[in-house]
């Protein structure tokens, strides 16, 4: 499909990796230019560049990531035309319908090829896709796309409506994918081109209920059997290191160390208070001091270190000395703690894609042989 | 050896059953069971009896069969009751309903009795039948049917199929991979056929034989017994595992998948001892003097293990070689230990998918990669999968659903280059701690540049 060799060539389709939200296909092509808001790069730079490498801008500012496509990266880089397939149910579409080299698949519709190089990259050169697209510059675009990509050679894209048209093929796949608004009109068609000698599979991707219960019932008509239904999605985890948490008895022991500093600033501003009464009588200041500190009750506000009744500078006494390297230890900051990784689903995760409807078509049952035996015990039929 | 009766096609498995086999049959109750299917044997299946291997030899898969005189009759497939109007209004609950004796019934048993005739004619004396709602009546049926039905159905080998067979049967041993998350590790690992892939699988095999399934071992002329070092042909595929013991690890999950020999093919295995690269493993002396062999015995002794220890170093060899397209992990061990030791053999934008059952693990493995610069984007997933039962009028999803699939983390491997600057490097005005001026006068910051969009990220 894409280059395998271990360096960029030039013509590769190759996948810039901007950002989680920003990865985009670039083809390669000397002579042009790269410009995005991550810097500029000449094309003719990556070419030699081993695959996956990190590459500086030439103005020195800003990098990107140049990767080797893969289905996945096509997926989220892909221009999109249509809603596309994303990896939760592509995977499971190709496994629960055993998709695997050598495979023969029908895909319907197109659509913007989200799925197609899924099941291109999973059958390999040996087996082979129709992908049928009844809109025509869908069908076109993803013609040109699938060549572009070097899958010409197991894809056949038909520019058709199936439900109107079909398939024409019988008898000659494996599985059927219907990404369609009718499904259920396209049921019959891929009974006749499953494989009838083998055990055959078939999904029904639908966003709606109602599409689904239509869809089971013509499954159910054209004789499908283990018709099952399944959501899938992908929770992305939103992973942080933080602290170790705290516990509250550190906590209790902070709040008790700082109700200890209110009251010693407390003590002190009594202290102050009287020094200054001591030495100047009429000051209204003292009094109101005084009356704090006979009332013993009033609320004294935690007031910054060094504040004085505005006096002046003095000396401090050893009480005020030890209150002061207590004061220092609280506002020293604590020791980096260690972190522990968490994680929690993101807060805004997408809630639905579509139901995916499967059915499996059994191998027809054998014709009888010409004369048949006296019956080995009554087998009634069992269908309703 | 695959015994495909259609075009020249080449497939992981045959497309019906063959001698050899284990197959999964679903019994009347709805429980798989795991039967080996051997020529000319009978197999037993308990209450239901016994009936001849042969029988299904070539059979193609899914199909159901009656077990009459240990021979086997197909039956069609059913399909779903409609439903009618009728409710449950008129039924009344403790009311005895079934009329026919414990007696009455051993009696019908005995006489050779098929199921369906003891199941109609419970019907028939069922007080209330008729006043059942068409889904009752169809799960009573089912009920009886399971009681007393002597059928059973064959199951194809998916990669689905088994996995989901060994999820129910006990999903711890294959670390609570469900299918979901194994189809999205090996999408996202890009298994695909002709890739060469390292594996770590302590889930029972359950990864490898995801892996084989999806390269799809190509099928070469030359039967790769002998295995030495050029019967690995470019192109197709490659499979290494390491494990934690001397012998050659049992994946009990393959067993269920019966692969064809060239599917196995790729596959080899390294302990971690022998796959340390500083280390030469201690080998039993091979060269010995021509003089000194003593019997034919005592040679081809010798010649086997010569092809052992050759093998061996080859292995070794091909790994330190590196250029992997991709490592999958679901390992019981340090996932970082492992990467860290890995990583180095893998090609530049290959994958990196570490599965485990738990988020904490894989929150841990993600903070060390992030902060390193030869990942790009780690990301932690968790799968969520939910069926419904879908029965026109009654479509709802299933009442009993799988609490957990695990977790994944996904990153890919980078080649990082030293001198490129983040967009945001020139916006910082102030030198920090952490930066310093080259000697062209550039502000080079240490920080976390592995995403260009670049949060400044944790206080770096």
């Amino acid at each position: 499909m894409w280059s395998t060799a271990r360096e960029i060539a030039a013509g590769d389709t190759v996948i810039i990796w901007l950002t989680r939200e920003l990865v985009q296909p670039l083809v390669v092509t000397p002579g042009k230019d790269f410009n995005s808001k991550f810097g500029n790069y000449r094309h003719s730079d990556f070419v030699g560049m081993p695959y996956g490498s990190k590459v500086g801008s030439r103005t020195g500012k800003g990098f990107i990531h140049v990767l080797r496509p893969t289905p996945e990266l096509w997926t989220l880089a892909l221009p999109h035309r249509t809603q596309i397939l994303y990896i939760a149910d592509i995977s499971l579409i190709i496994s629960y319908l055993d998709i695997r080299r050598g495979s023969r698949v029908i895909e319907a519709g197109t659509g913007s090829g989200s799925f197609s190089h899924s099941v291109a990259r999973s059958i390999g050169s040996s087996g082979h896709l129709w992908s049928y697209e009844f809109h025509e510059a869908r069908a076109k675009k993803a013609k040109e796309e699938f060549a572009q990509h070097g899958m010409s050679d197991i894809v056949t894209l038909t520019h058709q409506n199936v439900c109107k048209d079909g398939f024409n093929l019988t008898d000659t796949v494996d599985s059927v994918f219907l990404d369609l608004p009718a499904p259920w009109d396209a049921v019959e068609h891929a009974k006749q081109a499953l494989r009838k000698d083998r055990t055959t599979r078939i999904c029904c991707f639908s966003p709606c209920m109602e599409q689904v219960l239509r869809t089971v019932s013509a499954l159910n008509d054209a004789g499908f059997s283990d018709i099952t239904m399944y959501e899938t999605l992908v929770r992305p985890q939103d992973v942080s290191p933080i602290p170790v948490l705290q516990s509250i008895n550190d906590v209790a022991d902070k709040l008790k160390k700082a109700e200890g500093i209110r009251e010693i600033k407390r003590l002190r501003q009594i202290a102050a208070g009287q020094r200054h009464n001591s030495n100047n009588n009429n000051d209204p200041h003292g009094e109101k001091r005084k009356r704090t500190s006979s009332d013993g009750e009033q609320e004294v506000p935690l007031v910054a270190d060094g504040e004085d009744s505005g006096n002046g500078k003095r000396l401090k006494t050893d009480d005020e000395d030890m209150m002061d390297d207590v004061l220092e230890d609280s506002a020293a900051p604590a020791a980096t703690p260690a972190k522990i990784s968490l994680s929690k689903t993101i807060p805004e995760v997408r809630g639905h894609t579509s139901y995916l409807t499967f059915a499996t078509l059994l191998p027809s049952m054998p014709i009888p042989p010409a004369a048949p035996t006296a019956a080995q015990g009554a087998s009634p039929s069992q269908g309703f | 050896m695959s015994a495909s009766t259609s075009t020249a096609e080449f497939n992981t498995r045959a497309s019906s059953v063959q001698s050899g086999n284990t197959i999964l049959l679903r019994l009347p109750n709805g429980d798989p069971k795991a039967v080996k299917i051997d020529k000319d044997c009978t197999i037993s299946l308990g209450r239901l009896g016994s009936f001849y291997a042969n029988e299904l030899i070539n059979e193609p898969f899914g199909r159901t069969y009656d077990i009459i005189d240990k021979k086997l009759t197909l039956i069609p497939p059913r399909s779903l009751a409609e439903d009618t109007d009728a409710t449950n209004e008129y039924i009344n609950d403790g009311q005895f309903v079934q009329p026919l004796t414990l007696e009455e019934i051993q009696a019908l048993k005995q006489s050779g009795a098929h199921a369906s005739e003891i199941i109609k004619m419970q019907i028939e004396q069922h007080a209330n039948y008729s006043l059942k709602t068409e889904y009752s009546k169809e799960k009573y049926k089912k009920r009886k049917e399971a009681k007393y039905s002597k059928s059973f159905t064959t199951i194809e080998p998916t990669l689905f199929n088994v996995c989901e067979y060994w999820f129910k049967k006990d999903q711890t041993r294959i670390r609570d991979i469900r299918v979901d998350t194994l189809s999205q590790i090996l999408n996202m690992a890009n298994i695909r056929p002709g890739g060469r892939y390292l594996a770590v699988d302590d889930a029972s095999g359950l990864l490898v034989s995801g892996i084989l399934e999806r390269m799809g071992g190509k099928a070469i002329g030359i039967i790769l017994f002998q295995l030495t070092h050029s019967s690995f042909l470019v192109g197709s595929g490659r499979l290494i595992t390491i494990g934690n013991s001397d012998s050659p690890p049992a994946y009990p999950v393959m067993v269920n998948m019966n692969f064809t020999a060239e599917t196995v093919a790729p596959l080899s295995s390294l302990n971690w001892a022998t796959a340390d690269q500083s280390h030469t493993p201690l080998v039993p002396p091979v060269d010995v003097a021509p003089d000194q062999i003593k019997s034919e015995r005592q040679k081809s002794r010798l010649n086997k293990r010569k092809a052992a220890t050759d093998l061996l170093f080859s292995i070794r060899d091909e790994l330190f070689a590196g250029e992997f397209d991709a490592l999958v992990m679901a390992s019981e061990y340090e996932p970082f230990s492992i990467v860290e030791k890995l990583v180095p053999y893998l090609a530049g934008s290959a994958s990196i998918v570490v599965q485990s059952p738990y988020g904490q693990i894989l929150s841990e493995l993600h903070s060390k990669l992030r902060a390193l610069p030869g990942y790009l984007c780690p990301s932690v997933t968790e799968v969520w999968l939910r069926r419904y039962q879908v029965l026109p009028g009654r479509t709802h999803p299933t009442m009993n659903t799988s609490g957990t699939g695990g977790f994944i983390l996904h990153a890919i491997k980078i080649y990082d280059d030293e001198n490129a600057n983040a967009i945001t490097s020139f916006r910082r005005q102030k030198p920090t701690a952490t930066s310093s001026f080259s000697s062209s006068g550039k502000i080079i910051i240490a920080s976390d540049t592995l995403d260009a969009s670049m949060e400044d990220a944790d206080g770096s």
